[in-house]
């Protein structure tokens, strides 16, 4: 039991522990270039344990434990390791929260824990099926997961809940020539997916490929440039790494000393919210024994909240928002949960067209679905500059082709202040719910 | 452990079943500014098996309790029974090698205390923030393990082997008012805890650079000749190349196949590109891949023609060409799939130095290291670390901002002039494909010219 494990480590650090528990079995069924390939199953069960021993705070991990729950004759040694990281460990007030009240939320779906192999065989095929078309290529995959988690501390808080997760992801590969065209969408959730969601995914995709088959030339300058749910990713990453407490401790966030300030646009509302519904990212309660909650992280254009863990809160003096992240090795992070843009619009069944109605403001400008890079360099500058992997030209509203070697640049905190429009598109892409927004004034440059 | 895993075959009604199983002791520790962030030490295990029936798809079980071997390898053959597959799935022949392969651990980072780690890397941290007070902020990172391997599979290989891995990373973060520069070093060895031993002035070179970045401004986005250095190259040919030389990418997709067809010219006749799995002492290296076939260096652009590609036991089969030994896992949780191990293009014979290839170039772009890179098929992006502009056959002043985006078809075409100076890039990280990050691998190359290449930096200014 992770109770006895608590006990025992209560016994030998003098300023406590917490663990966590988890276990999991996923299934997984890939088509490979349109052919069934492979079925694969995984299990896999860890503990981590974190100590405070005479003010300094050492983790330890193991995959060494047993069937069901941390064996025995494992504790010992994943406790002497835990002491051993806390004696090189900084000093660190960190105090292990108490018990408190725990929002009940639903994470397990029997339609997605009970679903059969041929289930997600035939899920798959159906799509396989439905996605086809002469000249192109097929991947997809269907993968369910189940899990387990535990989490105590010498408090005597705990928490525990089972959940599962369910994704099918297609992408359409079209090679003519030296052209490669790939055209992508996932669904991610925590049930099995209703018909309506499939059929959405193959709406998604074979909306975006029809338009792509005709390669335009990019236009060039400060232009109109919509970016779609997933395209949103360059301009999201600055402002969520930004608003996580861990950046603003080290001192490399723009947004560090900015709370209460209109810094944005006044219709962009940012929150992170863990009890969203059928969500893989929900759960009622962190990693690090923190009953969730939903965080506002910008209202209405103005700054209101980083997000933190135990240890990032303890440093800035302030509290845990219950984004305690921790896997089987090393320490717990903050990490966000489900991001949400702008708390509005239902999940579309039927997806709206590309650009969420916001290309009619259009003359000449840009649809950016993917582009290459994200990621890469000074993010937390807020500087971004990305060849497209994905994008259309729009001219007078009307998405008129494809556009290959061109390049988008600009400065993300810049263009959140004035942005053109939001879609009606919302939708989720991974843990992110956001609609299209149009920015004014991206820089476009081809090559 | 041998004896278990061979009984376990034993009783696997598949046509074809392989086990592998790992066992990794690792370390890690950090610090960010002067502050310890966390020193730890960790232990995993698991298993993996994967198992083929005549007329089946490949059955796969990973599992972290040894408990279940048996049960995981009769999960694996009903699941092969499950995905009927046609064309059947064949495998290309490998013939059967037992052997016990414990590389040199050159100081076996198991016996060495963590607090002596701790030590270490505080030298190269400090060394850092030692610069400059412009300095204000550093992320260093010290890891090692060392993985006992064991590998059975149904044809008779039996490989038992001892994987050492240790890396250093370091990024030094310069800042003056709102401008923030950062420098990065990083080292990685599949070796042991004596080859990470005085290393500081790397440390220290790579900070300076992030203050001098501070005053340094940013390139003038355009085409110009570039330069790339050793570093830089060789990222971009595992990035922009290697990828699409990797056999699953193409073997059941013909138009792939038709673009990656052998023969077709990829450069000028001064372009050779390989991966060797079997050079010594590289984090690529290994005897085996995680198929049980040896690895080896192959030849994969020569003299500008596409001339080899990199292949599992699966690709070879399908397209009738040898295994590579390329068929790679990052670990027990993941199937081997087509991965690169020590890519290369290779020095140019009479190459000559740096100086050589900058001689005739009036006004270019020294592009040096590497801050990350991207590929999306034929496209790709690169940021450097830095840059030097050349002018009058000269390096001039040091530049910032410099990212390289191209199509590469077009850019290897461009290529012109190689260099003699070749070395491998000890780094650390990795790389990634398909979910599997990060696989140790290294890149080499000599200084290498690009004659016309789109250098962004400030676009659209």
């Amino acid at each position: 039991m992770i109770a006895q494990l608590i006990a025992t480590a209560r016994r030998r650090a003098d300023g406590g522990a917490d663990a966590l528990w988890r276990r999991f079995e996923r299934t997984t069924v890939a088509f490979e270039w349109g052919r069934l390939k492979s079925a694969g199953t995984t299990e896999e069960a860890g503990t981590n344990l974190r100590v405070r021993h005479r003010g300094r705070v050492g983790v330890a991990g193991t995959t060494a434990v047993g069937g069901n729950d941390v064996g025995r004759q494992h504790a010992a040694p994943l406790l002497d390791r835990a002491l051993a990281s806390a004696k090189l460990g900084e000093e660190l007030d960190l105090e292990f929260p108490a018990p408190a009240p725990v929002a009940s939320l639903a994470t397990f779906f029997d339609r997605a824990a009970n679903a059969s192999l041929d289930q997600l065989i035939d899920t798959g095929r159906s799509l396989l099926d439905r996605l086809a078309r002469d000249g192109c290529r097929i991947n997809v995959t269907i993968e369910r997961e189940t899990t387990a988690t535990r989490v105590a501390n010498s408090a005597g808080a705990s928490g525990e809940y089972r959940a599962t997760g369910f994704g099918v992801s297609a992408d359409v590969w079209r090679i003519a020539g030296d052209d490669v065209l790939v055209v992508s969408d996932a669904f991610e959730g925590a049930d099995f997916p209703s018909d309506d969601a499939l059929a959405a995914l193959v709406t998604s995709i074979n909306g975006r490929l029809d338009h792509a088959l005709r390669v335009v030339a990019p236009p060039e300058g400060a232009l109109p440039v919509v970016f779609t749910p997933a395209g949103l990713s360059a301009l999201m990453l600055p402002l969520t790494q930004g608003l996580s407490g861990k950046a603003v401790l080290q001192g490399i966030s723009p947004l560090e000393a900015k709370v209460g300030e209109q810094l944005f646009d006044a219709r962009f509302s940012l929150r992170d919210d863990p009890l969203r519904v059928g969500r893989t990212a929900s759960r009622p309660v962190d990693d690090e024994c923190v009953p969730s909650r939903t965080t506002c992280l910008v209202e209405r254009g103005v700054v209101q909240r980083f997000i933190y863990d135990l240890e990032t809160a303890a440093r800035a003096k302030t509290g845990s928002t219950g984004n305690g992240q921790r896997g089987i090795f090393g320490k717990p992070v903050p990490g966000y949960t489900n991001i949400v843009l702008n708390d509005v619009g239902a999940q579309h069944a039927a997806p709206l067209p590309l650009g969420g109605g916001l290309l009619r403001e259009v003359k000449d400008g840009l649809l950016v679905d993917e582009l290459i890079g994200v990621g890469q360099g000074n993010v937390t500058g807020g500087a971004f500059s990305h060849p497209v992997a994905l994008a259309y030209r729009v001219e007078r509203g009307e998405i008129t082709g494809r556009v290959k070697d061109a390049a988008v640049a600009g400065n993300a905190y810049e263009l959140w202040k004035r942005v053109g429009g939001f879609g009606n598109d919302a939708r989720w892409s991974g843990s992110r719910w956001a609609p299209s927004v149009l920015f004014e004034g991206v820089s476009v440059v081809r090559r | 452990m041998i004896d278990r895993l061979t009984a376990a075959l034993a009783r696997s009604r598949a046509d074809y079943t392989e086990i592998r199983v790992e066992r990794t002791w690792s370390t890690a520790v950090t610090f960010r500014g002067r502050r310890l962030e966390s020193a730890t030490a960790s232990e995993d295990q698991g298993g993996f098996v994967r198992a083929l029936h005549a007329g089946g798809g490949w059955g796969v079980a990973s599992f972290t309790s040894l408990d279940r071997l048996e049960a995981m390898v009769a999960r694996a053959g009903e699941l092969s029974r499950a995905v009927p597959v046609d064309p059947p799935i064949r495998l290309a022949d490998v013939s059967p090698h037992q052997a016990d392969a414990l590389l040199d651990l050159d100081g076996d980072v198991r016996g060495v205390p963590i607090a002596e780690k701790k030590r270490l890397l505080e030298a190269y941290n400090g060394a850092m923030l030692g610069v400059s007070d412009r300095i204000v902020d550093t992320l260093a990172v010290y890891r090692d393990e060392v993985t006992e391997y064991w590998y059975v599979n149904s044809q008779g290989t039996i490989l038992h082997e001892l994987r050492p891995d240790v890396t250093l990373s370091g990024t030094a973060v310069a800042r003056r008012d709102g401008t923030i520069e950062k420098g990065l070093e990083s080292i990685g060895m599949r070796r042991g805890w004596r080859s990470v031993q005085d290393k500081a002035a790397g440390f220290r070179e790579v900070a300076e650079r992030a203050v001098q970045l501070l005053d340094a401004p940013m390139v003038k986005g355009g085409t110009y000749p570039v330069i790339l250095d050793p570093e830089l190259a060789g990222v971009f040919i595992h990035e922009a190349f290697g990828h699409l030389s990797e056999a699953d990418f193409v073997y059941e997709n013909p138009q792939a196949r038709e673009m990656m067809t052998l023969g077709r010219r990829f450069g000028k006749p001064v372009l050779n590109v390989g991966d060797n799995g079997a050079a010594p002492g590289l984090r690529g290296t290994l005897p085996f891949d995680d198929e049980g076939t040896p690895t080896g260096d192959t030849e994969l652009i020569k003299e500008g023609i596409l001339v080899g590609r990199l292949h599992s036991r699966e690709t070879a089969a399908a397209m009738g060409e040898r295994p590579t030994g390329n068929g790679r896992a990052i670990s027990f949780r993941h199937q081997p799939i087509v991965r690169m191990t020590n890519t290369y293009i290779a020095a140019a014979p009479g190459g000559g130095s740096f100086e050589d290839l900058i001689r005739d170039v009036k006004l270019g772009v020294h592009a040096c290291g590497a801050f990350g890179g991207q590929t999306v098929l034929e496209n790709f992006s690169f940021t450097a670390a830095y840059g030097r502009m050349i002018r009058d056959g000269q390096v001039a002043e040091l530049v910032k901002d410099v990212v390289l985006a191209g199509n590469l078809f077009q850019t290897l075409d461009r290529i012109d002039h190689i260099g003699g100076d070749f070395r491998w890039n000890q780094m650390g990280g990795g790389c990634g494909k398909a979910g599997q990050f990060p696989l140790p691998v290294t890149e080499g190359a000599p200084h290498v010219r690009i004659e016309e290449a789109l250098v962004g930096g400030d676009v659209g200014s």
